[in-house]
């Protein structure tokens, strides 16, 4: 194991601070502490340190809870949890981790300077679809134009400095991209923030699957840019309701919505959890990761290019698709119909992109990508298949050729030809 | 029981500015060793404070050493300091084995978990003693082999714990406790020194100090690497689920598939409440109406196996048996086995705390015992779970509790009391598999004369004979003056 | 369900009366007093060692001249077949045990080159059989040791059960200690099915390649040119990995030829591949590592940590060296 910490330097004595953490006792209590999580935790998994294990965090949020304060190291222990919520499908007493880790950074933000206010702006230009698109054509003329002296500069703007972060590891943002068209109302596809911006062959390739079967595909307007997941891990809980509220209004009617970002299904499927509303809950209801809605509709798509052999497939899963929408069966499930599907053998362990994680602690980050590309590896697949757009990135980085597994699908029912 | 936060608030209460000193002065000196991998802040001492047993009490400093040398430069320091310290592999252990007492310093293995050497021309592997025991038999797979022991916490539980405690797991009825699997450990001796017990060769010179180290709880020195034997994996598995609406039925089953000359590689038993619980959280198609059900695997060649599933379904058919499930493929199996290593975690599906012993009996009196079990949890209003490894007759008694409840902790301790001596009356002992550690050492008087554990503490002594070495586990405290066993840690060295 | 007690007819335990309450109770009581009697021989002074069958007499040095020889309690006391388990006396011949288990098809795998050995010479020498490829060493089939030491008093180690932890693991430093810590007066073993088939068979393969090709084989001896391999288990898996050996050139036979029991060489497994082609008489156990000599091997050296541990422990149990002086295990 490397040296990696999850944080830096730390002494004994730290000066403390109140706070309340709201969690119930009940729910404080549910954990036994055997530990079974532990392997299923990246951060525990890099470090082999009991404060980044989710069962020393949670004994950190008792502790805190029953003592009605905390010091900076708690804060830290806290701050690198990656939210991927591999323990909660690990743990047989059925703790929910990730309504207290979210509890707990709603708490920090709200009572302490947990979200600096410049962060919390550039969250909020998550949330902001011309801002972004601009910010983002910018950034992709200035890779064109070689001019990465350009690019650090405009990290350096503020509310840029975590959108700057990430395009470190962006192969090439598009400068223009074509708008997608609607085909019909049958579903809805969500389009989002960061991917529509930056990754909008995506959604393309998404909504040509979703027409292969014969469905028309209904797009939402401009309004309906952002679903708050981000906002929601940094302990922005406010900040995710009203962008939740505006998401909601713009996706009328009955049609399903379909989502080809695993970490936005994740969040939209807590609607109504966040909002407490009957609406949100019918709302959530209606919300789908693509690849169940298509899973149930297989046979429908069409048989698509022969092949000599088919494409061997590694299959990683998003954390937000597997351990929170438990939804990664039917990715196979699509995929198979086409390639042979390969597992990877590390119990869908997370990759270390965990949103904005990965900038925020790159350390940690990269040592837990390590790990996931010695899984890929190990299975001799050259491509492959991810749910999401954040852990491509993050694993596009180091190399290898990840994509979207409805990308892959498309491809191969257009006979190969690149999109 | 202290409740979970006294271990950390507590830790103030007691301390001297004298001892403060002295903790500053060790840090200092591990800080030299370790530089940022030497802690005292009060969080982290905290999470060091308990293992998976219901004690605590927190360290003075928790090290977290990258190698064997660093182990050794550890254990030096702490000599000339006079310290305590404690190894600590995940802390999975049951019975306080990794509880510190005594402000120790705690060394955790967990960052040394590489697997140094597969060789398979001598079927054995040298791994660290951080490595994680699923993470080794996953690592040899692609060789065909495993490593044989699996303790149902085999996901998180490290191969140094597994050696200091000898565990053992549901396969260990056909392939033996940890001991039988492991040729040579190299030791961190609490003189400092560094030695390598046992050996590769068929039959290193000498008395059998590895034997005795393994077991020993971490009180004869840390492990700090071990070469571990490998064993081939079975060409053919069959895994079978039994049910019957009466424990006793299930019980007679266990004893009559033994008698009838057949070594399942495993034999497991769940009472109602602890399939109730599994079913909940693995949907592995456990039958919740039932009253128990054997999950029973039997592996080896093929002409054996399917002989084997015959000769249990007579059996199994002559006892009352409801369903007679055999596994149809690596996942159904997956999905079984999943249930049954979650079952102890799962409790917490009734109560927040569990508190449980795991003595063993012979076979034969496993009914009678288990009834006397349950009796016992009504006697003291508590519920007990039972899900254990029936082949050997090691139970596992569960006790499901709240400790917020007040008055709940010494009814807990009561019927844990009663159960043991329950056990040991049916000719059983005191411990299977998880150890004696802090919570058991008491009972040994139970099962040894005071001789006994004299001798046992004289040999113990051979390997630490200032008492540095994980002190108080084992052996009752006052071994050596034969009046005094009963005696407990003192109120304020530990929490 | 006990089995009748069987073996030395002067054995006390042997006597037991009839009703099973009442017998459990007065075996028990028969046991310990053949134990204490034991215990009372041994006394607390004198230089003291066990003679068995005096099969192994010379391992790790002959008790020094002038040594008071005492006789451990013999006899097959308790033997639960559903258990698995079987006590006996320390001074029972592995003929006898093994004769009295095969009527209810068990064994205990000792498998000492001669059978009057007594199994606590057996324990105490710590040799293993040769099929300890499949059943492992001696050590790990024993459960519960009752010695007597230096002080002539009765120490327990183990416990009865099939599994058990309780406390530290005397009895496995016991096996293999040649007396020099204790002497052995009762043990506790685990039994075995005997298995249904069994074949021998030999030839003139690669022994190395024979073991890999094979799922646990109970036996593979070498004499650097010639091989013999027994399969145990179901006739039907017997005869399938039989014919493999056949397609590999094996063909059955009734064993291979004695095996020497003057010296045991040690080494790593691997390490048996540079006696290839060597003659000289030797049979190797491959797999395990063990060659049989017909000559006398010295004793490989141990490591100055760990003799001092030895030495140390030797010091703490038997302080004025009187059990079985002038052997050392190291
Ligand atoms: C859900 C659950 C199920 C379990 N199932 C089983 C089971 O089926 N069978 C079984 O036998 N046990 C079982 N256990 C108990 C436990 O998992 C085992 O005892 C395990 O071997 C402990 O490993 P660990 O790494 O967690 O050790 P720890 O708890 O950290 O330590 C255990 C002991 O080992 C010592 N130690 C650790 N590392 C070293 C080292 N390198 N050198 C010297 N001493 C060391 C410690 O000082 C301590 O005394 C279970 C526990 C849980 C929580
Ligand atoms: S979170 Fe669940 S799996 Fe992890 S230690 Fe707690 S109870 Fe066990
Ligand atoms: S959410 Fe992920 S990183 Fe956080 S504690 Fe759970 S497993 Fe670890």
């Amino acid at each position: 194991m490397s040296a990696v910490r999850p944080v830096g330097e730390r002494s004994g004595t730290a000066s403390t601070f109140p706070l309340q953490l709201d969690i119930d006792s009940d729910t404080l209590a549910s954990c036994v502490a055997c530990g079974m999580c532990l392997p299923h935790c990246p951060t525990y998994r890099v470090t082999g340190e009991e404060s980044a294990s989710p069962r020393g965090r949670i004994a950190l949020m008792r502790d805190v809870a029953e003592r009605g304060e905390a010091d900076a190291a708690f804060v830290e222990f806290m701050d690198a949890c990656i939210q991927c919520r591999g323990c909660e499908t690990a743990c047989p007493a059925g703790v929910r981790y990730g309504h207290m880790m979210e509890t707990t950074r709603e708490a920090l933000a709200s009572q302490t300077s947990y979200q600096p206010r410049l962060r919390r702006l550039a969250y909020r230009a998550l949330g902001m679809p011309r801002l972004l698109g601009f910010g983002s054509r910018l950034l992709g003329l200035s890779q064109r134009l070689g001019l990465m002296r350009l690019v650090s500069l405009l990290g350096r703007v503020r509310p840029f400095r975590q959108l700057g972060a990430m395009t470190a590891s962006l192969p090439r943002v598009p400068v223009r991209q074509a708008p997608l068209t609607a085909s019909g109302d049958d579903v809805w596809l969500f389009t989002g923030c960061v991917m529509d911006a930056w990754m909008r062959d995506t959604h393309r390739a998404v909504q040509s699957v979703i027409e292969a079967t014969g469905a028309g595909v209904a797009l939402p307007p401009a309004g309906a840019a952002c679903c708050g997941s981000l906002h929601l891990h940094a302990g922005l809980a406010s900040d995710t309701r009203r962008l939740a509220r505006k998401v909601m209004a713009a996706l009328p009617g009955e049609a399903p919505i379909l989502i080809d970002s695993a970490g936005c299904g994740a969040t939209m499927k807590e609607y109504g959890h966040l909002l407490g509303t009957e609406e949100a809950r019918q709302f959530a209801g209606r919300v789908q990761d693509v690849h169940e809605w298509l899973a149930a509709r297989v046979d429908e798509l069409p048989e698509g290019a022969p092949t000599s052999a088919p494409l061997q497939i590694a299959v990683q899963d998003p954390c937000h698709l597997r351990h929170v929408q438990q939804a990664h069966l039917p990715v196979r499930r699509v995929l198979s119909r086409f390639f042979d599907v390969v597992e990877l053998d590390d119990d869908g362990l997370c990759c270390g992109a965990g949103g904005a994680y990965s900038q925020q602690h790159p350390e940690v980050a990269g040592a837990v990508r390590e790990r996931k590309a010695a899984a890929v590896e190990r299975t001799g697949a050259s491509v492959v298949a991810s749910a999401n757009p954040g852990c491509t990135l993050h694993l596009q980085a180091v190399g290898l050729d990840v994509r979207h597994p409805l990308e892959i699908v498309a491809e191969h029912l257009n006979g190969g030809a690149p999109q | 029981m202290p409740s979970r936060s006294a271990a950390l608030v507590g830790y103030g209460r007691g301390v001297t500015s004298e001892d403060a000193a002295a903790d500053a002065a060790l840090l200092a000196d591990l800080r030299g060793v370790l530089g940022d991998r030497a802690r005292d802040n009060d969080f982290e001492r905290g999470l060091y404070s308990r293992d998976g047993s219901i004690e605590g009490s927190p360290p003075a400093i928790v090290c977290l050493p990258d190698s064997a040398a660093e182990v050794a430069e550890i254990v030096r320091v702490c000599r000339r300091h006079s310290r305590p310290f404690l190894a600590r592999g995940s802390g999975t252990g049951l019975a306080g084995g990794a509880v510190p007492v005594g402000r120790p310093v705690v060394v955790a293995t967990s960052k040394m978990d590489r697997i140094v050497e597969i060789d398979t021309a001598n079927r054995i592997a040298w791994v660290e003693p951080g490595v994680l025991n699923l993470d080794l038999s996953r690592a040899l797979a692609p060789q065909g082999f495993h490593f044989a022991p699996d303790p149902s916490s085999q996901q998180v539980c490290s191969i140094g714990g597994n050696i200091a405690n000898n565990s053992g797991g549901p396969h260990c009825l056909a392939y033996g406790v940890t001991t039988a699997h492991i040729a040579a450990l190299e030791v961190v001796l609490p003189s400092g020194d560094t030695t390598v017990l046992g050996g590769v060769e068929a039959e290193p010179a000498g008395l059998d100090l590895r034997g005795l180290f393994v077991g020993s709880e971490g009180t004869m020195g840390i492990a700090t690497k071990a070469a571990v034997r490998l064993t081939s994996n079975a060409p053919a598995v069959r895994t079978l689920l039994l049910d019957f609406d009466d424990v006793s039925e299930g019980s007679a089953a266990v004893s009559a598939i033994i008698a009838a000359g057949l070594v399942p590689s495993a034999l497991e038993m769940m009472d109602q409440r602890a399939i109730e619980i599994v079913e909940a959280f693995a949907h592995a198609g456990y039958p919740t109406g039932a009253a128990a059900v054997l999950l029973v695997e039997l592996d080896g060649l093929p002409g054996g196996v399917e002989a084997g599933v015959e000769i249990v379904r007579e059996v199994a058919q002559k006892h009352h048996v409801g369903h007679v499930r055999v596994a149809a493929d690596d996942a159904e199996r997956a999905l079984l086995w999943k249930g049954r290593k979650n079952a102890f975690g799962a409790v917490a599906r009734i109560k927040p705390d569990y508190y449980l012993h795991d003595t063993v009996v012979p076979r034969s009196k496993l009914t009678e015992v288990l009834e006397k079990v349950y009796r016992i949890a009504d006697a003291y209003g508590l519920i007990a779970v039972n899900v254990f490894h029936a082949g050997d007759g090691n139970l596992h008694p569960i006790l499901a509790f709240d400790r917020r409840e007040p008055g709940v902790d010494e009814r807990v301790k009561a019927a844990g009391r009663d159960i043991v001596a329950a056990s040991i009356e049916a000719g059983g002992v005191l411990s299977g598999e998880h150890g004696i550690g802090l919570e058991k050492r008491d009972y040994m008087g139970m099962l040894f004369s005071t001789h006994d554990m004299y001798t046992q503490d004289v040999v113990r002594e051979t390997f630490d004979p200032d008492g540095l070495a994980n002190p108080l586990k084992i052996i009752p405290t006052g071994s050596r003056c034969s009046d005094s066993f009963h005696q407990h840690v003192p109120e304020g060295a530990w929490v | 369900m006990s089995s009748q007690p069987s073996g030395a007819g002067a054995s006390p335990a042997a006597a037991a009366s009839t009703g099973p309450a009442a017998a459990g109770a007065s075996l028990a009581a028969n046991i310990a007093a053949e134990v204490t009697a034991f215990a009372g021989e041994v006394g607390s002074s004198g230089a003291v060692t066990v003679v068995g069958a005096r099969t192994h007499r010379d391992v790790g040095g002959v008790p020094l001249a002038g040594t008071r020889e005492v006789c451990a309690p013999a006899g097959v006391w308790e033997h639960e077949p559903s258990e698995m388990t079987v006590r006996c006396g320390a001074g029972t011949t592995v003929a006898e045990l093994a004769a009295h288990l095969a009527r209810t098809g068990q064994m205990v795998p000792l498998d000492p080159v001669d059978d009057a050995a007594t199994v606590g010479g057996v324990l105490a020498c710590g040799f293993s059989g040769h099929r300890r490829l499949r059943y492992g060493h001696v050590r790990d089939l024993v459960l519960q040791t009752r010695h007597v030491d230096a002080a002539g008093k009765v120490v327990t180690a183990g416990g009865p059960t099939v599994k058990n932890v309780s406390g530290y693991d005397l009895a496995r430093l016991l096996v293999g200690s040649l007396g020099t810590l204790g002497l052995l007066a009762e043990v506790i073993l685990r039994t075995l099915p005997v298995p249904p088939a069994a074949q021998w068979l030999e030839g003139d393969g690669d022994p190395f390649a024979a073991f890999d090709l094979l799922y646990r084989p109970s036996s593979i001896l070498w004499n650097g040119s010639h091989v013999w391999i027994l399969l145990e288990g179901d006739p039907a898996d017997v005869a399938a990995e039989a014919s493999k050996l056949e397609t590999a050139g094996f063909a059955p036979c009734d064993g291979p030829p004695p095996i020497p029991a003057a010296g045991r060489e040690s080494m790593r497994p691997s390490d048996l591949r540079a006696l290839a082609g060597t003659a000289g008489g030797w049979l190797a156990e491959v797999g395990i590592g063990l060659v049989h000599r017909p000559e006398p091997v010295q004793a490989a050296p141990v490591s100055p940590a760990n003799a001092l541990l030895m030495d140390q422990l030797k010091q703490r149990l038997d302080p004025d060296n009187r059990l079985n002086p002038g052997r050392r295990p190291w």
